[in-house]
């Protein structure tokens, strides 16, 4: 049979810079099967092919910077082949100022700060690398979480466009997991960072 | 100027996410009726305005160019955001009565964002002034049809919600220029 019908799961971009496109593949009807994806910019006939499979991974392309225009819509389409014949994805629109999803914050450390009578955890982190928050090309925001050793809650903290954030009144011996996360200003939050760990003196 | 400018994107911040939900509640209740079938039915009014379109090239335009893009932008949706608020209270949509409270407010943001930059681009000098003239032609009608009526009101706001987040990522790269000393902020 002709290839089962692929479909495009996802496109994402960590910077506003580039972005990737991810796709499942139908069934493949027993027989070898290609992928191609293809791709027409607004107000333009001329259809691309996708200008780098390698990079992102399996079933997947990659648009570097040189690829990558903001504010233009993007109409993309996945066609399988085989011997038998062609199927299409679902064509996507997507505009890459839409789909912004960096990756989690980097450095992410945790101090126990001790300059008054009770301690508090100061934690502090970088943006991701990839992200140009310097020039304003990106504007991110943080959230914190926490969560005390044994314990199934997590406590979250928004910390605004900061870079640090203090907790205060940590419990005395405690063991806490800590995690960033970052958002764009009109976008998706990243995954959590790995967590860093501190323990917190026994201070009664 | 920092200060004016954080003001100023704090603004334009809200009007696109305002433009945002609002392409969003068109959609939840009228998933893009035959938009997808349909060609674009036009071209944004604001579209013969060379903007950059990606950050290399952002980066490159000076403040005054900047500044002068903005403006123009804003100054293109007064009209516009007539015509919706108008349309809007009698919109063939279950939503009508949100969608018109929220171009309401975006026609707010709208209009003391622009008061703000006149006093803005004033400091900034003559090529910060300057502006382009981006009319829009489309009529102040938006059809007959509840097909019609919600495709041109839906295109509409997709124009604007790309033009609102140029003004707002523009702004705040001239943002992060102005407050290189608080490296905090940006
Ligand atoms: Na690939
Ligand atoms: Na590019
Ligand atoms: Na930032």
């Amino acid at each position: 049979a002709p290839p089962g019908k692929p479909t495009l799961t996802s496109c994402r971009s960590p910077e506003k810079e580039t972005f990737t496109c991810w796709w499942e593949p139908g069934s493949d009807g027993g027989l070898p099967t290609t992928h191609a994806l293809y791709y027409r910019k607004e107000n333009s006939e001329t259809v691309y092919e996708c200008p780098d499979y390698k990079t992102a991974g399996e079933n997947s392309c990659f648009f570097s910077k040189n690829d990558t225009s903001i504010w233009v819509n993007y109409n993309i389409t996945v066609v399988a082949t085989n011997v038998l014949g062609r199927t299409f994805s679902d064509p996507v629109d997507i505009d890459v100022v839409y789909i912004v999803m960096p990756n989690p914050p980097e450095e992410v450390r945790v101090s126990v700060t001790q300059n008054t009578d009770w301690p508090f955890l100061r934690v502090s982190w970088e943006p991701p690398k990839k992200a140009d928050t310097r020039s304003g090309w990106i504007t991110l925001i943080y959230e914190v979480r926490i969560q005390l050793e044994n314990e199934d809650e997590w406590e979250v903290h928004p910390a605004g466009q900061q870079k640090v954030f203090n907790i205060f009144s940590p419990r005395s011996g405690g063991t806490y997991q800590v995690q960033v996360r970052c958002k764009p200003d009109h976008g998706f939050w990243s995954e959590w960072s790995p967590s860093t760990y501190v323990k917190v003196p026994e201070y009664f | 100027i920092g200060d004016l400018l954080d003001r100023a994107s704090q603004r334009s911040d809200k009007m696109h996410s305002l433009s945002t939900q609002l392409t969003q509640e068109m959609d939840t209740h009228f998933p893009p009726y035959g938009r997808m079938q349909m060609q674009r039915p036009a071209e944004c009014h604001t579209s013969t305005l060379q903007t950059p379109n990606d950050k290399e090239q952002a980066l490159q335009v000076s403040n005054s160019d900047l500044m002068s893009l903005v403006r123009s932008l804003l100054q293109a949706w007064v009209d516009p955001l007539v015509i919706l608020s108008n349309s809007a209270i009698t919109l063939p949509h279950p939503a009508k009565s949100s969608i018109s409270s929220k171009i309401q407010e975006l026609q707010e943001h709208s209009k003391s964002l622009a008061d703000g930059l006149d006093i803005l681009s004033g400091k900034m000098g003559p090529a910060a002034q300057a502006t382009s003239s981006l009319p829009y032609t489309g009529g102040t009608d938006l059809g007959q049809d509840r097909v019609t009526i919600l495709n041109k009101f839906g295109f509409l706001l997709s124009c604007l919600r790309r033009d609102s987040h140029k003004i707002d990522s523009f702004l705040k790269v001239l943002r992060c220029r102005a407050v290189k000393l608080q490296p905090e902020l940006c």
